[in-house]
Protein backbone atom coordinates (compact mmCIF):
# COMPACT_ATOMS: atom_id res chain seq x y z
CA UNK A 1 0.00 0.00 0.00
CA UNK A 2 1.30 3.46 -0.90
CA UNK A 3 2.67 5.68 1.85
CA UNK A 4 0.75 8.98 1.87
CA UNK A 5 2.38 10.55 4.90
CA UNK A 6 5.93 10.08 6.13
CA UNK A 7 7.81 11.98 8.85
CA UNK A 8 11.52 11.78 9.53
CA UNK A 9 12.72 12.98 12.90
CA UNK A 10 10.02 15.66 12.96
CA UNK A 11 10.64 17.88 15.96
CA UNK A 12 8.92 20.98 17.30
CA UNK A 13 10.22 23.00 20.22
CA UNK A 14 8.62 26.03 21.85
CA UNK A 15 11.48 27.60 23.76
CA UNK A 16 12.64 24.93 26.20
CA UNK A 17 9.56 22.77 25.74
CA UNK A 18 9.83 19.96 23.22
CA UNK A 19 6.27 19.32 22.05
CA UNK A 20 7.14 16.77 19.35
CA UNK A 21 10.40 14.87 19.58
CA UNK A 22 11.93 13.14 16.55
CA UNK A 23 8.68 11.75 15.24
CA UNK A 24 9.05 8.95 12.69
CA UNK A 25 5.79 7.87 11.19
CA UNK A 26 4.39 6.29 8.04
CA UNK A 27 0.71 6.36 7.19
CA UNK A 28 -0.68 4.31 4.32
CA UNK A 29 -3.07 5.52 1.67
CA UNK A 30 -6.69 4.62 2.43
CA UNK A 31 -6.26 3.64 6.07
CA UNK A 32 -7.83 5.07 9.18
CA UNK A 33 -4.83 5.82 11.35
CA UNK A 34 -5.46 6.36 15.05
CA UNK A 35 -3.22 8.79 16.91
CA UNK A 36 -3.64 8.21 20.63
CA UNK A 37 -1.93 9.85 23.53
CA UNK A 38 -2.59 11.53 26.88
CA UNK A 39 -3.45 15.22 27.19
CA UNK A 40 -0.40 17.37 26.48
CA UNK A 41 1.32 14.60 24.51
CA UNK A 42 1.71 16.90 21.50
CA UNK A 43 -1.06 15.52 19.29
CA UNK A 44 -2.46 18.91 18.28
CA UNK A 45 1.04 20.25 17.60
CA UNK A 46 1.70 17.21 15.40
CA UNK A 47 -1.51 17.85 13.48
CA UNK A 48 -0.59 21.50 12.98
CA UNK A 49 2.86 20.48 11.74
CA UNK A 50 1.46 17.96 9.29
CA UNK A 51 -1.09 20.48 7.98
CA UNK A 52 1.69 23.04 7.39
CA UNK A 53 0.21 25.41 9.92
CA UNK A 54 3.40 25.67 11.94
CA UNK A 55 7.00 25.02 10.93
CA UNK A 56 9.10 22.21 12.41
CA UNK A 57 12.21 23.04 14.43
CA UNK A 58 14.02 20.15 12.76
CA UNK A 59 13.28 17.02 10.77
CA UNK A 60 10.94 16.81 7.83
CA UNK A 61 7.82 15.29 6.42
CA UNK A 62 6.19 14.40 3.14
CA UNK A 63 2.44 14.86 3.15
CA UNK A 64 0.28 13.72 0.23
CA UNK A 65 3.37 13.71 -1.95
CA UNK A 66 4.44 17.24 -1.04
CA UNK A 67 7.42 18.30 1.01
CA UNK A 68 6.76 20.17 4.26
CA UNK A 69 8.40 23.60 4.26
CA UNK A 70 8.69 23.70 0.48
CA UNK A 71 5.18 22.94 -0.77
CA UNK A 72 3.11 24.19 2.17
CA UNK A 73 0.26 25.68 0.12
CA UNK A 74 -0.03 22.41 -1.85
CA UNK A 75 -0.07 20.42 1.39
CA UNK A 76 -2.86 22.63 2.72
CA UNK A 77 -4.81 22.10 -0.51
CA UNK A 78 -4.37 18.32 -0.22
CA UNK A 79 -5.42 17.88 3.39
CA UNK A 80 -8.46 18.75 5.45
CA UNK A 81 -8.46 19.40 9.17
CA UNK A 82 -11.11 19.25 11.84
CA UNK A 83 -9.84 21.28 14.77
CA UNK A 84 -10.80 20.80 18.42
CA UNK A 85 -13.36 23.62 18.14
CA UNK A 86 -15.83 23.63 15.21
CA UNK A 87 -14.79 27.23 14.40
CA UNK A 88 -17.78 28.12 12.25
CA UNK A 89 -19.13 31.55 11.38
CA UNK A 90 -22.17 31.59 13.64
CA UNK A 91 -24.09 34.39 11.94
CA UNK A 92 -23.79 32.75 8.55
CA UNK A 93 -26.02 29.91 7.40
CA UNK A 94 -24.73 26.37 6.92
CA UNK A 95 -24.82 26.94 3.15
CA UNK A 96 -22.87 30.21 3.36
CA UNK A 97 -20.26 28.65 5.65
CA UNK A 98 -19.54 25.86 3.18
CA UNK A 99 -19.49 28.16 0.14
CA UNK A 100 -16.98 30.43 1.89
CA UNK A 101 -14.81 27.44 2.69
CA UNK A 102 -15.03 26.24 -0.93
CA UNK A 103 -13.80 29.66 -2.09
CA UNK A 104 -10.78 29.38 0.24
CA UNK A 105 -9.84 26.13 -1.52
CA UNK A 106 -10.23 27.62 -4.98
CA UNK A 107 -13.27 25.53 -5.95
CA UNK A 108 -15.24 26.98 -8.86
CA UNK A 109 -18.80 28.09 -7.99
CA UNK A 110 -20.57 25.10 -9.62
CA UNK A 111 -18.33 22.56 -7.85
CA UNK A 112 -18.65 24.51 -4.61
CA UNK A 113 -22.44 24.34 -4.75
CA UNK A 114 -22.57 20.65 -5.65
CA UNK A 115 -20.06 19.75 -2.91
CA UNK A 116 -21.92 21.84 -0.33
CA UNK A 117 -25.17 20.11 -1.24
CA UNK A 118 -23.53 16.67 -1.17
CA UNK A 119 -22.08 17.11 2.30
CA UNK A 120 -25.11 18.85 3.78
CA UNK A 121 -27.29 15.95 2.61
CA UNK A 122 -24.74 13.43 3.87
CA UNK A 123 -24.75 15.06 7.29
CA UNK A 124 -28.53 15.34 7.41
CA UNK A 125 -28.41 19.15 7.45
CA UNK A 126 -29.81 19.90 4.00
CA UNK A 127 -33.23 20.97 5.30
CA UNK A 128 -31.57 23.48 7.64
CA UNK A 129 -29.07 24.87 5.18
CA UNK A 130 -30.55 28.39 5.25
CA UNK A 131 -30.46 28.68 9.05
CA UNK A 132 -27.71 30.50 10.93
CA UNK A 133 -25.19 28.08 12.42
CA UNK A 134 -25.70 29.83 15.79
CA UNK A 135 -29.05 28.03 16.05
CA UNK A 136 -27.45 24.59 15.62
CA UNK A 137 -26.78 22.08 18.40
CA UNK A 138 -23.22 21.08 19.33
CA UNK A 139 -23.60 17.89 17.32
CA UNK A 140 -24.86 19.71 14.23
CA UNK A 141 -21.97 22.17 14.44
CA UNK A 142 -19.50 19.29 14.65
CA UNK A 143 -21.06 17.67 11.59
CA UNK A 144 -20.82 21.02 9.78
CA UNK A 145 -17.14 21.28 10.74
CA UNK A 146 -16.47 17.80 9.37
CA UNK A 147 -18.31 18.67 6.17
CA UNK A 148 -16.13 21.76 5.86
CA UNK A 149 -12.94 19.73 6.39
CA UNK A 150 -13.94 17.18 3.73
CA UNK A 151 -15.57 19.60 1.27
CA UNK A 152 -12.57 19.86 -1.07
CA UNK A 153 -12.08 16.06 -1.12
CA UNK A 154 -8.69 16.04 0.60
CA UNK A 155 -6.35 13.06 0.22
CA UNK A 156 -5.76 13.06 3.97
CA UNK A 157 -8.32 14.13 6.52
CA UNK A 158 -7.02 15.06 9.96
CA UNK A 159 -9.72 14.74 12.59
CA UNK A 160 -9.07 15.99 16.11
CA UNK A 161 -11.58 14.39 18.52
CA UNK A 162 -14.38 14.26 15.92
CA UNK A 163 -17.09 12.76 18.14
CA UNK A 164 -16.41 14.64 21.37
CA UNK A 165 -19.63 16.12 22.71
CA UNK A 166 -21.84 14.39 20.16
CA UNK A 167 -24.95 12.41 21.03
CA UNK A 168 -24.84 8.71 20.06
CA UNK A 169 -26.81 9.30 16.87
CA UNK A 170 -24.53 12.11 15.66
CA UNK A 171 -21.42 10.16 16.68
CA UNK A 172 -22.67 7.21 14.64
CA UNK A 173 -23.14 9.47 11.60
CA UNK A 174 -19.57 10.72 11.98
CA UNK A 175 -18.20 7.20 12.30
CA UNK A 176 -20.14 6.12 9.22
CA UNK A 177 -18.67 9.06 7.33
CA UNK A 178 -15.16 8.04 8.36
CA UNK A 179 -15.80 4.51 7.13
CA UNK A 180 -17.25 5.89 3.88
CA UNK A 181 -14.18 8.09 3.37
CA UNK A 182 -11.93 5.07 3.83
CA UNK A 183 -14.12 3.27 1.29
CA UNK A 184 -13.28 6.04 -1.20
CA UNK A 185 -9.59 5.43 -0.62
CA UNK A 186 -9.05 8.54 1.50
CA UNK A 187 -6.73 8.47 4.44
CA UNK A 188 -8.10 9.49 7.82
CA UNK A 189 -5.69 10.56 10.56
CA UNK A 190 -7.78 10.30 13.71
CA UNK A 191 -6.74 11.92 17.00
CA UNK A 192 -8.98 10.65 19.73
CA UNK A 193 -9.29 9.85 23.40
CA UNK A 194 -12.19 7.55 22.63
CA UNK A 195 -10.45 4.18 22.67
CA UNK A 196 -13.61 2.30 21.81
CA UNK A 197 -13.99 4.45 18.72
CA UNK A 198 -10.33 3.96 17.78
CA UNK A 199 -10.77 0.22 18.22
CA UNK A 200 -13.80 0.17 15.93
CA UNK A 201 -12.49 2.47 13.23
CA UNK A 202 -8.73 2.32 13.02
CA UNK A 203 -6.71 -0.01 10.85
CA UNK A 204 -3.60 0.94 12.80
CA UNK A 205 -2.97 2.87 15.96
CA UNK A 206 -0.01 4.92 17.11
CA UNK A 207 0.46 5.44 20.82
CA UNK A 208 2.12 8.80 21.11
CA UNK A 209 3.83 10.84 23.77
CA UNK A 210 6.04 13.44 22.10
CA UNK A 211 7.20 10.59 19.88
CA UNK A 212 5.60 7.35 18.74
CA UNK A 213 5.77 4.62 21.38
CA UNK A 214 4.11 1.87 19.34
CA UNK A 215 2.27 1.47 16.02
CA UNK A 216 0.22 -1.56 15.07
CA UNK A 217 -3.31 -2.72 14.46
CA UNK A 218 -5.46 -2.96 17.60
CA UNK A 219 -5.75 -6.75 17.25
CA UNK A 220 -2.02 -7.25 16.82
CA UNK A 221 -1.34 -5.15 19.91
CA UNK A 222 -3.83 -7.21 21.89
CA UNK A 223 -2.38 -10.46 20.63
CA UNK A 224 1.11 -9.38 21.55
CA UNK A 225 0.22 -8.20 25.03
CA UNK A 226 -2.57 -10.54 25.99
CA UNK A 227 -2.43 -13.41 23.47
CA UNK A 228 -5.39 -14.56 21.39
CA UNK A 229 -7.97 -15.83 23.85
CA UNK A 230 -11.30 -17.56 23.21
CA UNK A 231 -14.07 -18.03 25.73
CA UNK A 232 -16.05 -21.31 25.75
CA UNK A 233 -19.22 -20.91 27.78
CA UNK A 234 -20.54 -24.30 28.86
CA UNK A 235 -23.91 -25.37 30.31
CA UNK A 236 -23.75 -26.53 32.97
CA UNK A 237 -20.50 -25.01 34.26
CA UNK A 238 -17.32 -26.70 33.02
CA UNK A 239 -15.89 -29.60 34.97
CA UNK A 240 -12.25 -30.33 35.74
CA UNK A 241 -12.20 -33.08 33.09
CA UNK A 242 -13.44 -30.58 30.46
CA UNK A 243 -10.49 -28.34 31.26
CA UNK A 244 -8.09 -31.29 31.12
CA UNK A 245 -9.42 -32.30 27.67
CA UNK A 246 -9.00 -28.74 26.40
CA UNK A 247 -5.43 -28.54 27.67
CA UNK A 248 -4.59 -31.72 25.79
CA UNK A 249 -5.60 -30.27 22.41
CA UNK A 250 -2.71 -29.54 20.09
CA UNK A 251 -1.96 -25.79 19.76
CA UNK A 252 -3.41 -24.73 23.14
CA UNK A 253 -0.92 -22.52 25.01
CA UNK A 254 -2.99 -21.97 28.13
CA UNK A 255 -6.48 -22.82 29.41
CA UNK A 256 -8.18 -21.75 32.64
CA UNK A 257 -11.60 -21.61 34.28
CA UNK A 258 -13.15 -18.18 34.71
CA UNK A 259 -16.75 -17.40 35.80
CA UNK A 260 -18.29 -20.55 34.36
CA UNK A 261 -16.26 -20.44 31.15
CA UNK A 262 -13.07 -21.97 29.86
CA UNK A 263 -10.65 -19.34 28.60
CA UNK A 264 -8.27 -20.71 26.02
CA UNK A 265 -5.19 -19.01 24.58
CA UNK A 266 -4.01 -20.64 21.40
CA UNK A 267 -1.30 -19.87 18.90
CA UNK A 268 -3.71 -20.15 15.98
CA UNK A 269 -7.33 -19.91 17.16
CA UNK A 270 -8.70 -20.39 13.64
CA UNK A 271 -7.17 -23.88 13.50
CA UNK A 272 -7.49 -24.82 17.17
CA UNK A 273 -11.04 -23.65 18.00
CA UNK A 274 -12.89 -26.21 15.76
CA UNK A 275 -10.81 -28.98 17.42
CA UNK A 276 -11.73 -27.66 20.85
CA UNK A 277 -15.45 -27.54 20.03
CA UNK A 278 -15.35 -31.14 18.78
CA UNK A 279 -13.36 -32.29 21.83
CA UNK A 280 -15.77 -30.66 24.30
CA UNK A 281 -18.88 -32.06 22.56
CA UNK A 282 -17.31 -35.53 22.34
CA UNK A 283 -16.63 -35.29 26.09
CA UNK A 284 -20.32 -34.63 26.76
CA UNK A 285 -20.18 -30.86 27.38
CA UNK A 286 -22.99 -28.54 26.24
CA UNK A 287 -21.56 -25.39 24.59
CA UNK A 288 -23.72 -22.28 25.07
CA UNK A 289 -21.48 -20.04 22.96
CA UNK A 290 -17.92 -19.52 21.75
CA UNK A 291 -16.59 -15.98 21.55
CA UNK A 292 -13.32 -14.23 20.88
CA UNK A 293 -12.04 -12.60 24.06
CA UNK A 294 -10.76 -9.12 23.40
CA UNK A 295 -9.16 -7.15 26.18
CA UNK A 296 -10.39 -3.57 26.05
CA UNK A 297 -8.09 -1.27 24.09
CA UNK A 298 -7.92 0.89 27.21
CA UNK A 299 -6.00 -1.89 28.96
CA UNK A 300 -3.63 -2.17 26.00
CA UNK A 301 -3.18 1.62 25.94
CA UNK A 302 -2.49 1.89 29.67
CA UNK A 303 -0.04 -0.99 29.60
CA UNK A 304 1.91 0.49 26.68
CA UNK A 305 1.95 4.04 28.07
CA UNK A 306 2.95 2.85 31.55
CA UNK A 307 5.72 0.70 30.08
CA UNK A 308 7.02 3.71 28.17
CA UNK A 309 7.11 5.81 31.33
CA UNK B 1 -20.91 8.04 -1.10
CA UNK B 2 -19.22 8.61 -4.41
CA UNK B 3 -16.01 10.51 -4.95
CA UNK B 4 -16.28 13.67 -7.03
CA UNK B 5 -13.40 14.98 -9.13
CA UNK B 6 -12.57 18.04 -7.07
CA UNK B 7 -9.29 19.89 -7.41
CA UNK B 8 -8.45 22.17 -4.52
CA UNK B 9 -5.90 24.89 -5.15
CA UNK B 10 -4.77 28.29 -3.93
CA UNK B 11 -7.56 30.76 -4.81
CA UNK B 12 -6.74 33.82 -6.89
CA UNK B 13 -6.23 37.06 -4.99
CA UNK B 14 -9.45 38.50 -6.43
CA UNK B 15 -11.53 35.43 -5.58
CA UNK B 16 -10.15 35.39 -2.03
CA UNK B 17 -10.80 39.11 -1.54
CA UNK B 18 -14.35 38.74 -2.86
CA UNK B 19 -15.08 35.73 -0.63
CA UNK B 20 -13.63 37.38 2.50
CA UNK B 21 -15.44 40.67 1.85
CA UNK B 22 -18.82 39.00 1.25
CA UNK B 23 -18.38 36.80 4.32
CA UNK B 24 -17.34 39.70 6.59
CA UNK B 25 -20.12 41.98 5.33
CA UNK B 26 -22.77 39.30 5.82
CA UNK B 27 -21.53 38.70 9.35
CA UNK B 28 -21.30 42.44 10.06
CA UNK B 29 -24.85 43.05 8.85
CA UNK B 30 -26.05 40.38 11.26
CA UNK B 31 -24.37 42.17 14.17
CA UNK B 32 -26.66 45.03 15.23
CA UNK B 33 -24.16 46.45 17.70
CA UNK B 34 -21.48 46.61 15.03
CA UNK B 35 -23.84 48.18 12.48
CA UNK B 36 -24.97 50.72 15.09
CA UNK B 37 -21.43 51.57 16.17
CA UNK B 38 -20.40 51.91 12.52
CA UNK B 39 -23.24 54.14 11.38
CA UNK B 40 -23.75 56.28 14.47
CA UNK B 41 -20.68 58.57 14.13
CA UNK B 42 -21.32 59.53 10.47
CA UNK B 43 -25.04 60.09 11.16
CA UNK B 44 -24.30 62.31 14.17
CA UNK B 45 -21.59 64.28 12.35
CA UNK B 46 -23.80 64.70 9.28
CA UNK B 47 -26.88 65.76 11.25
CA UNK B 48 -24.88 68.19 13.39
CA UNK B 49 -23.14 69.67 10.34
CA UNK B 50 -26.37 70.24 8.42
CA UNK B 51 -28.08 71.71 11.49
CA UNK B 52 -25.15 74.07 12.17
CA UNK B 53 -25.00 75.36 8.58
CA UNK B 54 -28.79 75.79 8.58
CA UNK B 55 -28.61 77.72 11.85
CA UNK B 56 -25.82 79.93 10.54
CA UNK B 57 -27.80 80.64 7.36
CA UNK B 58 -30.95 81.51 9.30
CA UNK B 59 -29.37 83.64 12.02
CA UNK B 60 -27.01 86.48 11.07
CA UNK B 61 -24.04 86.65 13.47
CA UNK B 62 -23.73 89.59 15.86
CA UNK B 63 -20.63 91.79 15.95
CA UNK B 64 -19.17 90.01 18.98
CA UNK B 65 -19.44 86.59 17.20
CA UNK B 66 -17.78 87.98 14.08
CA UNK B 67 -14.86 89.43 16.07
CA UNK B 68 -14.45 86.14 17.91
CA UNK B 69 -14.44 84.32 14.56
CA UNK B 70 -11.81 86.67 13.08
CA UNK B 71 -9.67 86.13 16.17
CA UNK B 72 -10.02 82.33 16.02
CA UNK B 73 -9.69 82.04 12.25
CA UNK B 74 -7.55 84.81 10.74
CA UNK B 75 -7.94 83.17 7.32
CA UNK B 76 -11.56 84.31 6.99
CA UNK B 77 -10.90 87.94 7.92
CA UNK B 78 -12.15 90.33 5.28
CA UNK B 79 -15.05 88.15 4.13
CA UNK B 80 -18.69 89.13 4.55
CA UNK B 81 -19.43 88.22 8.19
CA UNK B 82 -22.45 86.01 7.41
CA UNK B 83 -20.61 84.21 4.62
CA UNK B 84 -17.54 83.84 6.78
CA UNK B 85 -19.52 82.21 9.55
CA UNK B 86 -21.27 79.81 7.16
CA UNK B 87 -18.00 78.91 5.41
CA UNK B 88 -16.24 78.48 8.74
CA UNK B 89 -18.93 76.16 10.08
CA UNK B 90 -19.16 74.16 6.84
CA UNK B 91 -15.38 73.68 6.84
CA UNK B 92 -15.29 72.84 10.54
CA UNK B 93 -17.72 69.99 9.97
CA UNK B 94 -15.72 68.79 6.95
CA UNK B 95 -12.85 68.21 9.37
CA UNK B 96 -15.17 66.05 11.42
CA UNK B 97 -15.89 64.15 8.20
CA UNK B 98 -12.22 63.20 8.14
CA UNK B 99 -12.83 61.45 11.46
CA UNK B 100 -15.29 59.02 9.83
CA UNK B 101 -12.57 57.00 8.03
CA UNK B 102 -10.60 56.75 11.27
CA UNK B 103 -13.49 55.71 13.52
CA UNK B 104 -15.79 53.58 11.32
CA UNK B 105 -13.33 51.01 9.90
CA UNK B 106 -11.50 50.68 13.20
CA UNK B 107 -14.54 49.01 14.76
CA UNK B 108 -14.95 46.67 11.80
CA UNK B 109 -11.25 45.79 11.64
CA UNK B 110 -11.12 45.07 15.36
CA UNK B 111 -14.21 42.84 15.14
CA UNK B 112 -12.77 41.17 12.04
CA UNK B 113 -9.75 39.86 13.97
CA UNK B 114 -10.89 39.71 17.60
CA UNK B 115 -14.20 38.21 16.47
CA UNK B 116 -12.35 35.43 14.64
CA UNK B 117 -10.07 34.89 17.63
CA UNK B 118 -12.94 34.49 20.07
CA UNK B 119 -15.02 32.33 17.68
CA UNK B 120 -11.97 30.09 17.02
CA UNK B 121 -12.45 30.46 13.27
CA UNK B 122 -8.88 31.49 12.54
CA UNK B 123 -7.36 27.99 12.56
CA UNK B 124 -9.67 26.53 9.91
CA UNK B 125 -9.17 29.71 7.90
CA UNK B 126 -5.38 29.44 8.10
CA UNK B 127 -5.51 25.73 7.23
CA UNK B 128 -6.69 26.71 3.74
CA UNK B 129 -4.14 27.20 0.95
CA UNK B 130 -4.20 31.00 1.20
CA UNK B 131 -1.27 33.32 1.74
CA UNK B 132 -1.46 35.31 4.96
CA UNK B 133 -0.54 38.51 3.11
CA UNK B 134 -3.44 37.99 0.69
CA UNK B 135 -5.74 37.15 3.59
CA UNK B 136 -4.70 40.27 5.48
CA UNK B 137 -5.19 42.39 2.37
CA UNK B 138 -8.67 40.88 1.84
CA UNK B 139 -9.56 41.62 5.46
CA UNK B 140 -8.27 45.19 5.09
CA UNK B 141 -10.43 45.66 2.01
CA UNK B 142 -13.48 44.25 3.78
CA UNK B 143 -13.22 46.97 6.44
CA UNK B 144 -11.99 49.75 4.13
CA UNK B 145 -14.60 49.60 1.36
CA UNK B 146 -17.73 50.15 3.50
CA UNK B 147 -16.05 52.92 5.44
CA UNK B 148 -15.00 54.81 2.31
CA UNK B 149 -18.46 54.38 0.82
CA UNK B 150 -20.12 55.60 4.05
CA UNK B 151 -17.84 58.66 4.12
CA UNK B 152 -18.47 59.47 0.46
CA UNK B 153 -22.24 59.07 0.90
CA UNK B 154 -22.12 61.32 3.99
CA UNK B 155 -20.14 63.92 2.01
CA UNK B 156 -22.64 63.76 -0.87
CA UNK B 157 -25.60 64.18 1.50
CA UNK B 158 -23.81 67.08 3.24
CA UNK B 159 -23.11 68.77 -0.09
CA UNK B 160 -26.71 68.28 -1.24
CA UNK B 161 -28.00 69.63 2.08
CA UNK B 162 -25.88 72.79 2.18
CA UNK B 163 -26.76 73.42 -1.47
CA UNK B 164 -30.49 73.08 -0.76
CA UNK B 165 -30.10 75.42 2.26
CA UNK B 166 -28.95 78.08 -0.18
CA UNK B 167 -25.70 78.88 1.60
CA UNK B 168 -23.31 79.88 -1.19
CA UNK B 169 -20.33 80.23 1.13
CA UNK B 170 -20.95 76.81 2.62
CA UNK B 171 -21.21 75.26 -0.86
CA UNK B 172 -17.95 76.92 -1.88
CA UNK B 173 -16.25 75.65 1.27
CA UNK B 174 -17.51 72.10 0.82
CA UNK B 175 -16.60 71.96 -2.89
CA UNK B 176 -13.18 73.61 -2.52
CA UNK B 177 -10.73 71.51 -4.60
CA UNK B 178 -8.58 70.88 -1.51
CA UNK B 179 -11.51 69.32 0.36
CA UNK B 180 -12.77 67.34 -2.65
CA UNK B 181 -9.28 65.88 -3.03
CA UNK B 182 -9.16 65.21 0.71
CA UNK B 183 -12.40 63.27 0.47
CA UNK B 184 -11.39 61.37 -2.69
CA UNK B 185 -7.72 60.67 -1.90
CA UNK B 186 -7.14 61.04 1.80
CA UNK B 187 -10.25 59.26 3.01
CA UNK B 188 -9.19 55.88 1.51
CA UNK B 189 -5.61 56.39 2.77
CA UNK B 190 -6.75 57.31 6.28
CA UNK B 191 -9.17 54.39 6.25
CA UNK B 192 -6.44 51.91 5.32
CA UNK B 193 -4.22 53.33 8.07
CA UNK B 194 -6.95 52.98 10.63
CA UNK B 195 -7.84 49.44 9.47
CA UNK B 196 -4.29 48.13 9.64
CA UNK B 197 -3.72 49.82 13.00
CA UNK B 198 -6.90 48.12 14.17
CA UNK B 199 -5.58 44.75 12.97
CA UNK B 200 -2.23 45.39 14.64
CA UNK B 201 -3.91 46.28 17.93
CA UNK B 202 -6.18 43.24 17.66
CA UNK B 203 -3.21 40.90 17.46
CA UNK B 204 -2.25 41.89 21.00
CA UNK B 205 -5.65 42.43 22.65
CA UNK B 206 -8.60 40.10 23.16
CA UNK B 207 -11.23 42.62 24.24
CA UNK B 208 -13.01 44.72 21.61
CA UNK B 209 -13.51 47.63 24.05
CA UNK B 210 -9.82 47.78 25.01
CA UNK B 211 -8.82 47.63 21.34
CA UNK B 212 -11.21 50.47 20.54
CA UNK B 213 -9.85 52.60 23.36
CA UNK B 214 -6.31 52.17 22.08
CA UNK B 215 -7.42 52.64 18.49
CA UNK B 216 -9.28 55.82 19.42
CA UNK B 217 -5.92 57.58 19.62
CA UNK B 218 -5.78 57.45 15.81
CA UNK B 219 -8.16 60.42 15.65
CA UNK B 220 -5.94 62.76 17.68
CA UNK B 221 -3.50 63.82 14.91
CA UNK B 222 -6.37 64.18 12.43
CA UNK B 223 -8.35 66.43 14.77
CA UNK B 224 -5.24 68.48 15.63
CA UNK B 225 -4.30 69.03 12.00
CA UNK B 226 -7.87 69.87 11.07
CA UNK B 227 -8.31 72.47 13.82
CA UNK B 228 -4.96 74.05 12.97
CA UNK B 229 -6.00 74.27 9.34
CA UNK B 230 -9.44 75.77 10.03
CA UNK B 231 -8.10 78.36 12.40
CA UNK B 232 -5.45 79.33 9.88
CA UNK B 233 -2.51 78.35 12.07
CA UNK B 234 -1.54 75.77 9.47
CA UNK B 235 -2.37 76.36 5.85
CA UNK B 236 -2.59 73.19 3.83
CA UNK B 237 -1.77 74.42 0.36
CA UNK B 238 -1.30 72.13 -2.64
CA UNK B 239 2.32 71.39 -1.81
CA UNK B 240 1.51 70.54 1.80
CA UNK B 241 -1.39 68.43 0.60
CA UNK B 242 0.89 66.34 -1.64
CA UNK B 243 3.41 65.98 1.20
CA UNK B 244 0.71 64.92 3.60
CA UNK B 245 -0.65 62.40 1.03
CA UNK B 246 2.85 60.95 0.52
CA UNK B 247 3.25 60.69 4.27
CA UNK B 248 -0.05 58.82 4.52
CA UNK B 249 0.96 56.42 1.72
CA UNK B 250 4.23 55.68 3.53
CA UNK B 251 2.43 55.24 6.84
CA UNK B 252 -0.08 52.91 5.18
CA UNK B 253 2.68 50.76 3.71
CA UNK B 254 4.62 50.67 6.99
CA UNK B 255 1.60 49.75 9.11
CA UNK B 256 0.50 47.10 6.57
CA UNK B 257 3.96 45.54 6.71
CA UNK B 258 3.91 45.57 10.51
CA UNK B 259 0.44 44.00 10.49
CA UNK B 260 1.67 41.38 8.00
CA UNK B 261 4.58 40.56 10.30
CA UNK B 262 2.22 40.09 13.24
CA UNK B 263 -0.30 38.17 11.13
CA UNK B 264 1.73 34.98 10.60
CA UNK B 265 0.25 31.50 10.87
CA UNK B 266 2.48 30.30 13.67
CA UNK B 267 2.15 33.57 15.63
CA UNK B 268 -1.61 33.43 15.38
CA UNK B 269 -1.96 29.78 16.38
CA UNK B 270 0.69 29.59 19.06
CA UNK B 271 1.24 33.05 20.51
CA UNK B 272 -2.09 34.86 20.14
CA UNK B 273 -4.24 34.52 23.24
Amino acid sequence: MQIVLRTEGLTKRFGRLTAVDRLDLEVREGEVFGFLGPNGAGKTTTLRLLCALIAPTSGGAEVAGWRLGRDDARIRASVGILTEQPGLYERLSAWENLLFCAALYGLDPATARSQAERFLRLMGLWDRRREAVATFSRGMKQKMAIARAALHEPRILFLDEPTTGLDPDAAKTVRELIVALRGEGRTVFLCTHNLDEADRLCDRIAFFRRHVIRIDSPDELRAELYGRATEFRLLPAPRAEDLARVRAVDGVREARLENGSIIVEAQDPLRTNPLLVRTLIDGGAEIAYVTERKPHLEDVYLRIVEAAE
Amino acid sequence: MSAVAVVARQPSRGALARAVCVREWREALGNRILVGMTLLPPIVILAAGIAAVAAAAANPPNERDVQALYAAAPAVEGLDPKEAVQGFIATYFLILFMLIPTVVPLTMAIYSVIGEKSARTLEPLLAAPVGVGELLFAKSLASTIPSVIVTWIAYAVYLASVTSLGSRAAVLAVTAPRWVLAIVVMVPLLTLLSVNLGILISTRVNDVRVAQQIGGLVVVPVVGLGIAQVTGRVVINNEAFIQFTALLVAADAAVFLLAKLAFQRENILVRWR
